[in-house]
């Protein structure tokens, strides 16, 4: 603690300066009724060698999966960040600012953030994207209370929102805890045996506020039927997309074929997986939906000489301002993420985002090949395309499959019983940037070597 | 100037990629599914990339440009060798799935994080799952409407929220469907322990406080205040903006606090990042623990065939409370976030209570400084302090509302100055109790001779005249920003010259 304060060992001359002599007097104020008796019970202070020595022998017993052969996604994928990235994004001008509400020396995030804007803005295809919110389960149960807000006066299905019975738990969750205050229905989407949305399901939605679908969904399938959707629901309904945004290089932005709010997990552009934090949620949306809109947003405007400068605007939406009427309550959000999420994009260029497409999703058509070779096991949905993932069903229990694979050092995907009960033995396997084929090659051989040991027992 | 925009070379890519294992041609994709215009986003070599990011950064202020005394965000350093822990391949290329023999550091360090803030804060139970106060505060209220409602006390629709009040507790507690109800503050921010006797009854659900307030005033009638509501049968929440002040001296538990968020990126050193990431923890009293988002961590002796992997004689696991709420993140909260302040907290221990010592001792001793150099200026009928107050804590409060008065010079416009001294400004009218409100942190890792100067340049400032004043700053990248020319001419991208 010693190099943390400059102030140790001169308390007695600051105190003296205020005619008191000890640190006590600063706390009379404080009744003795609610005084804290002893130490905390906490272990002793320790040296920034003694901390890192700690760090690196606890987070060294992880498994971090670059040290074995992952298939494991499920809505975090592993992408290769570049080492600009890292090293800008730490530059302590950013990294140790807070929330600019001095503009005249912010300009740097604010314009960093404005571009941000503008590069999700072009990627999802929608005018306004917002600098981020926590990640892209809060994004999408945001953009569901968003609709009701903006469609609900209008709506024949007062209060309700249609979402895809495929979201994971986890995200739904979210969701109900987001839409409970405001007494929001969640009603929900059915799909089809072949994985895509069943269109008389939609048709059900038709006169609700709003309808969320991911696209890939999460059992990676790409979902031509989402394009016709705008169309079934009409202008009185958000259509909310949720997306893997990397498939964007290849796969239509949602904002072309109609969505009016567009969300997502940004992690695969800019931020490792991290275990699923900090990471950024994107929020992209439709002129209407503007000012009804959460989270912060950047304006660019003229300092008093006319020069170019940027602000936070349309701040009258927020907690600060409007407080119990504010559009959310977020106020810290993911800002230095959303930037390395920037500057990620940046280094892509567009013909960069397409070629880091092609290889997420040549490593998933590889693995379906190679897999659809192994014989006992099926894929529910192989007549798809698929980006990232897709499932398999195994001919025994998916976590006797994980656990095998893991003691030959493979990850080997997730284990889809987990979202959906029923789904007894599917599991899901992802493929990304980081898929070698040689990994590939190896889950064929011990996938086919875990079946062989269920034939020996039967 | 450099825009982002502006670069666009044929060929540019700021990193090379591997090529793809199968050609792109084997690819295909639903009809009507194929992407027909790329995004029209720039084409930068590395080299462009890295300069036009330097540029940006060196037209930003962070703590580590100099000092950021904006209170109520706890500006404090934020220690180098937490970036380096954050990059370990064991944090930072780990995934939430992961099964738990996978995990076992990250589960130990969570359970000693759950147990070192419910020790500070004198709570029974931590979650580490929301990511930032607001949130924390979102959770709670939630956590604490499904306890009432278990219990059947569905008549309780109701928070109280002072009008000195961070927005985000009124915004948080109307995002779980309560009704607000917002009682007034005595003039130096304090409860008015008759105004909430008013309002309180068997319809109030919660009371959101903090304390210290946003005055930077210690509440000593706090546990009053707890009885009056605990007698109606309501719930104390502890807004833990302000806890830098309190470490080791007092706890919320001791307070009678049934809830409580903490802000990791305030009091414990995660970096503010521009905005976030953050962190917003909660802690609750036992016969809220069951309601809390899942999963929480907790531990038992390790079985013998564990003992290989596990990190000590426990094996750490994940568990659901019984009632939970179920999530309000999908994952497991900024895990990268809470090992930096894992690492900070590290290095007080025991000791934080002197991390707290420091703060309020700083705080105080800027506070006399500024009165003795405005003083020796002969500029102190400029300012006052914004409440009446012995001490104050880790923040304290002026009115600049007597030089408005003589002069026509605002908070904002001293703010301004202080901007071309080469400091970031105080928090600005806020509390809107105190008129013309400057609220000033300085935070414990702030030099004496710092602060001296600090005060020294805060006095030059007040001599200022008004009409330069006005004209500040002139020092910084750009000079007044119109905020209202930003909100009338919305201009939220780059727009394209076919636009």
């Amino acid at each position: 603690m010693v190099d943390q304060l400059p102030n140790l060992g001169r308390e007695a001359e600051m105190l003296a300066a205020m005619g008191m002599t000890s640190i006590e007097e600063l706390f009379a104020d404080i009744p003795s009724e609610v005084r804290m008796k002893g130490d905390l019970p906490l272990p002793p202070p320790q040296s920034e060698e003694e901390i890192l020595s700690d760090a690196r022998r606890l987070l060294g017993s992880n498994v971090a999966l670059g040290e074995r052969v992952s298939f494991l996604g499920a809505g975090l994928y592993r992408n290769y960040v570049p080492a600009a990235v890292f090293q800008l994004v730490t530059r302590g001008e950013f990294l140790t600012a807070y929330t600019p509400y001095q503009p005249e020396v912010s300009q740097g995030m604010l314009q960093a953030m404005w571009e941000f804007q503008t590069l999700i803005s072009e990627l999802v295809g929608l005018p306004i994207a917002n600098l981020s919110l926590y990640d892209g389960s809060t994004a999408a149960a945001e953009a569901l209370t968003c609709s009701v807000r903006v469609h609900t006066r209008k709506a024949t299905q007062k209060d309700t929102v249609y979402v895809s019975e495929l979201t994971p738990p986890d995200r739904f969750s979210v969701m109900e805890n987001y839409c409970q205050g405001a007494e929001i229905k969640i009603k929900l989407l059915r799909h089809l045996d072949d994985g895509t949305l069943d269109m008389d399901s939609v048709s059900e939605a038709i006169g609700s506020c709003g309808v969320y679908v991911e696209q890939p969904n999460p059992l990676g399938l790409l979902d031509g039927g989402v394009t016709q959707l705008k169309e079934i629901l009409g202008e009185h309904t958000a259509l909310i997309v949720g997306v893997q945004p990397v498939s964007l290089g290849l796969v239509e932005a949602p904002g072309h074929y109609g969505a009016d709010i567009v969300v997502g997990e940004g992690q695969p552009l800019g931020s490792p997986i991290t275990g699923g934090g900090p990471i950024y949620g994107i929020f992209a949306c439709s002129k209407p939906y503007l000012r009804l809109m959460p989270g912060r947003i950047v304006g660019r405007s003229i300092d008093v000489d006319g020069k170019t400068a940027y602000c936070l605007t349309l701040s009258t939406r927020e907690q600060h301002i409007r407080r119990h009427r504010a559009t959310s309550n977020i106020c810290t959000n993911e800002t230095l993420i959303a930037l390395m999420g920037a500057m990620h994009m940046a280094l892509l260029g567009p013909e960069g985002l397409y070629d880091l497409a092609v290889r997420n999703m040549t490593a998933c058509l590889m693995g379906k090949q190679k897999l659809a070779t192994v014989e006992g096991i099926q894929m529910p949905h192989s007549n798809g395309d698929h980006f990232n993932e897709f499932a398999i069903q195994l001919p025994g229990s998916t976590q006797d499959c994980l656990e095998y694979l893991d003691a030959v050092g493979i990850v080997g995907g997730f284990n889809l019983a987990s979202w959906y009960p029923t789904r007894t033995n599917w599991l899901l396997v992802t493929f990304t940037d980081q898929t070698q084929v040689q990994d590939i090659d190896l889950l064929v051989k011990h996938l086919s070597g875990w079946i062989s040991t269920l034939e020996v027992a039967a | 100037m450099s825009h982002l925009f502006d670069h666009n070379g044929a060929k540019g890519q700021g990193y090379s990629q591997p090529a793809p294992v199968l050609p792109a041609s084997e690819i295909s994709l639903p009809s009507g599914l194929s992407r027909k215009e790329l995004p029209r986003w720039p084409r930068l070599s590395e080299p462009e990339m890295v300069r036009h990011y330097t540029w940006l950064s060196k037209r930003n202020f962070g703590i580590d440009t100099g000092f950021y005394p904006l209170g109520s965000c706890t500006m404090k350093h934020n220690p180098r060798v937490n970036e380096v822990i954050a990059q370990i391949p064991g944090i930072a290329d780990i995934h939430p799935h992961q099964p738990e023999h996978h995990l076992q550091g990250l589960l130990a360090i969570y359970y000693e994080m759950q147990y070192m803030l419910e020790v500070c804060a004198g709570m029974d139970q931590v979650t580490l799952q929301p990511v930032a106060g607001a949130q924390g505060e979102f959770t709670a209220v939630r956590c604490i409407q499904e306890y009432f409602r278990l219990r059947g006390e569905d008549q309780r629709t109701k928070v109280i929220v002072p009008d000195s009040a961070h927005g985000t507790n009124p915004a948080s507690a109307a995002m779980c469907g309560f009704e607000i109800v917002e009682i007034p503050s005595r003039v130096d921010g304090r409860i008015d322990l008759d105004a909430l006797r008013a309002v309180a009854d068997d319809t109030i659900a919660v009371m959101m406080i903090t304390n210290p307030n946003t005055l930077g005033l210690f509440e000593e009638d706090i546990l009053e205040a707890s009885s009056i509501i605990h007698d109606v049968g309501g719930q104390m929440y502890y807004d833990g903006a302000n806890f830098n002040a309190i470490l080791g001296i007092t706890s919320p538990g001791l307070m009678g606090f049934d809830a409580v968020h903490f802000n990791l990126h305030k009091t414990f050193s995660q970096p503010h990042g521009g905005g976030g990431p953050g962190s917003g923890p909660i802690g609750v009293k036992s016969h809220l623990a069951d309601f809390l988002p899942g999963p929480l961590v907790g531990k038992r002796a390790a079985a013998s065939d564990e003992l290989e992997t596990a990190v000590d004689e426990n094996w750490y696991h994940w568990y659901q409370p019984t009632h939970t709420i179920g999530k309000v993140q999908q994952w497991h909260g900024n895990a990268g976030a809470i090992i930096r302040c894992w690492a900070y907290y590290r290095r007080y221990g025991r000791g934080l209570r002197t991390m707290s010592e420091h703060a309020v001792l700083n705080a105080n001793y800027l506070r006399h400084a500024i009165h003795k150099a405005t003083k020796e200026a002969g500029v102190d009928s400029l300012v006052v302090d914004g409440a009446e107050a012995k001490v104050a804590k880790h923040e304290f409060t002026l009115s600049l509302a007597p030089a408005k008065e003589a002069h026509g010079i605002s908070a904002m416009d001293v703010a301004k100055g202080l901007l071309d001294m080469g400091y970031m400004a105080p928090t600005v009218y806020f509390p809107l109790v105190v008129p013309e409100c400057m609220m000033v942190e300085p935070t414990e890792t702030e030099s004496k001779d710092t602060l001296d100067t600090f005060a020294t340049h805060f006095a030059e400032v007040l001599q200022v005249d008004a009409e330069t004043l006005h004209a500040a700053p002139i020092t910084t990248p750009v000079r007044r920003v119109d905020e209202v020319y930003a909100a009338r001419n919305l201009c939220l991208r780059h727009p394209y010259d076919d636009e």
